[in-house]
């Protein structure tokens, strides 16, 4: 499903270079529960961009259900990010001018959905990670795990084929985030394949498999999980 | 994208741009401002043109309609209706006018001749001086200056040389200031008696109203002797064959003289369409220059439509980055932002068609002038704004639709 091989990612910051990922390989198979781990800046948001086909890799190949995502149009990356991708960002991006449940809507205005229709499956969304009563809420007015239940709740409402939560319960107590996992894992049981970053030890060990960064590269320890 | 769903994304730009334009009023009343007064000058300053032509038309149309004037001598001027000619040698001869008579009612309606000098008229003890005309019963007809009180003289007085006279409105005011009943009365002109029979229409210009009428065949006999005419009076059919019978005439009236050009002709023809030419083309230089002007506002306007959606864009490049994170393609950012330079323009046009209304209403109301707005300029105008927004808007919505989605969502 997901394929990286040798993937790089250079920022040229003044005479240094910031190798944000150096030589990244591995691959998660439809249908899995993934981890990542690893320290602060050790490239995990990088590679979820590159992931979500948001970001392009500097070198390496990017395989997205066998094809080379730096091959296809913009327009192509944009109608896979809207139908078969769910982003959890990690700064959540919400937009601060559109309420709770507007902000859920979102991808669906891009698939044409009509405006009822959307607005009943982003409340059913806002209802399924327990913020039902805040959807006229806008983000200002909004507790910052509230906020990223809106972020979850906007990249669960599409149903995607591949959710991509990066650091989705940061801002979460323990128990709402445990909440939220379970929701990934159910979404997971019905066959939605998901690739978690994550500080939590805790949260990681429930996944599959875990993958560590370090450096921008995969640490050899976890390396050997990933399989050929 | 099915129709529907292109439906669904219209009706979407359009809540998000009123949404966006709500969001920042004062600076979307700012924006359209120029805009705004650009379609409002626009209407209102064609609208004075255009009623500056249509009012001198009308007073045109006041002398008669069609009218077309066969005159002795040489031209001097543009006037259509020269206010002397009496000190001129009448040149045109029966032949003339049995040729004009001659030609088809598709061309000629009517002709009326009319010869002139000036006369000295008395009543009682009372003087005054006036243009003596003589002509034909049509005359009323051709140059739309009909009797108010009593009537115009008749065939028979034609035929029967009578010494009938209907008087212009300053001669009966001169002869008569107790306002009496002047009909049947007997005046004197020139020592001769001639009895009044009417009294014609206020025209407000001293060749008319200071004038009296009589019968030719009396102004021969008893006037002039000249069996010439000064005058030849033409009602033409319409204004399109105008050219065509001057051209017609001028060519026959020079074959009876044995002349090559106009230029040595004794006689030359005036034409209501040269004259509302004239006016038409000085009117439509001025809507021509005003509606320059305007479309100098308009594109002023255009302008700050473009500075400020490019401010929007960089703005709300965050908004655009996640939009496109979640599936927007460069056409729905496209779309969304040309619907919001699209709006800020029609909202400003629209304002601006009714300042362009209440400047002509007020133009006329305070400041007397004839203004009429136009349907086409009101359209030209707020098209034209409508193009200003997509053209000016073109540019920050090209420019928002290329931003890398990353590299927007990162943007600070
Ligand atoms: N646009 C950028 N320009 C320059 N450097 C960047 C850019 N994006 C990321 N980096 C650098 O790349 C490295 C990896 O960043 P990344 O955001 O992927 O880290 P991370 O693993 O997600 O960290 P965290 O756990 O704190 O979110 C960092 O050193 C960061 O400074
Ligand atoms: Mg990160």
């Amino acid at each position: 499903m997901i394929h990286l091989t040798d993937v790089h990612k250079h920022y040229q910051m003044g005479p240094t270079v910031v190798r944000a990922l150096d030589g990244v390989s591995m691959s998660v198979d439809a249908g899995e529960f993934v981890a990542i781990v690893g320290p602060s800046g050790s490239g995990k948001s990088t590679m979820m961009n590159i992931i979500g086909c948001l970001d392009s890799p500097d070198a390496g190949s990017y395989l997205l259900a066998g094809e080379e995502a730096a091959e296809r149009s913009a327009d192509e990356l944009a109608e896979i990010r809207n139908r078969n991708i769910g982003f959890v960002f990690q700064s959540f991006n919400l937009l601060p001018r559109a309420s709770a449940v507007e902000n859920v809507e979102l991808p669906l205005i891009y698939r044409g959905i009509s405006g009822r229709v959307r607005r009943r499956m982003a409340e059913a969304m806002l209802e399924r990670v327990g913020l039902a009563d805040r959807s006229r809420h806008l983000p200002a007015e909004l507790s910052g795990g509230q906020r990223q239940r809106v972020a979850i709740a906007r990249a669960l409402v599409g149903n995607p084929s591949v959710l991509l939560a990066d650091e989705p319960t940061g801002a979460l107590d323990t128990h709402t985030g445990e909440e939220i996992m379970t929701l990934f894992e159910q979404l997971n049981a019905e066959g939605v394949t998901v690739v978690l970053v994550t500080h939590d030890p805790h949260l990681a060990r429930r996944a599959a498999r875990a993958i560590t960064l370090l450096d921008g590269r995969v640490t050899t320890a976890t390396a050997l999980e990933v399989r050929p | 994208m099915s129709t529907g769903a292109q439906l669904i994304m219209l009706w979407e730009n359009i809540a998000m741009s009123v949404r966006s334009i709500a969001a920042n009023k004062g600076r979307a009343v700012l924006t359209a401002l120029g805009v705004m007064i650009g379609v409002g000058s626009v209407i209102a300053l064609t609208a004075l043109g255009t009623g500056a032509a249509v009012s001198v038309e009308a007073r045109l149309g006041n002398l008669g309609a069609n009218l077309m004037i066969v005159y002795s001598g040489q031209p001097r001027g543009t006037a259509l209706v020269r206010t002397r000619t009496t000190n001129i040698a009448p040149a045109l001869t029966i032949d003339d006018l049995a040729f004009i008579d001659s030609l088809p009612p598709d061309l000629v309606v009517m002709t009326s001749p009319e010869s002139s000098i000036n006369g000295q008229l008395k009543f009682e003890n009372r003087n005054t001086a006036a243009t003596v005309i003589g002509t034909d019963t049509d005359y009323p007809e051709i140059r739309n200056f009909r009797p108010v009180f009593g009537d115009f003289f008749t065939p028979a007085d034609l035929e029967g040389r009578r010494n009938v006279v209907a008087i212009g409105v300053q001669v009966y005011r001169d002869l008569f200031p107790d306002g009496r009943d002047p009909l049947g009365t007997t005046i004197r002109m020139n020592g001769l008696p001639f009895t009044v029979v009417g009294i014609m229409e206020e025209k407000g210009n001293p060749g008319q109203d200071a004038s009296v009428l009589i019968p030719l065949t009396t102004f021969r006999r008893s006037l002039s002797g000249s069996d010439r005419y000064a005058i030849i009076n033409i009602q033409a059919a319409s204004p399109d064959v105008m050219y065509q019978l001057q051209e017609i005439i001028e060519t026959q009236l020079l074959a009876f003289r044995r002349l090559p050009s106009m230029e040595l002709a004794d006689f030359y023809i005036a034409n209501q369409m040269d004259l509302i030419g004239t006016v038409r083309g000085v009117a439509d230089t001025f809507t021509l220059l005003l509606g320059g002007i305007a479309a100098i506002s308009l594109l002023v306007g255009g302008i700050g439509i473009m500075n400020i959606m490019l401010v929007s864009v960089t703005e709300r490049t965050r908004e655009i980055g996640v939009r496109m994170a979640l599936g927007a393609k460069g056409r729905h950012v496209m779309t969304q932002f040309l619907t919001e330079a699209v709006i800020l323009s029609a909202g400003g046009g629209l304002i601006g068609v009714g300042l362009g209304y209440a400047g002509a209403w007020g133009a006329w109301r305070f400041g007397g002038l004839a203004a009429v707005v136009s349907p086409e300029s009101v359209l030209i105008a707020f098209g034209f704004a409508l193009v200003t927004g997509l053209f000016f808007g073109g540019y920050p919505a090209y420019r928002a639709s290329r931003l890398d989605p990353i590299e927007a969502l990162r943007y600070e």
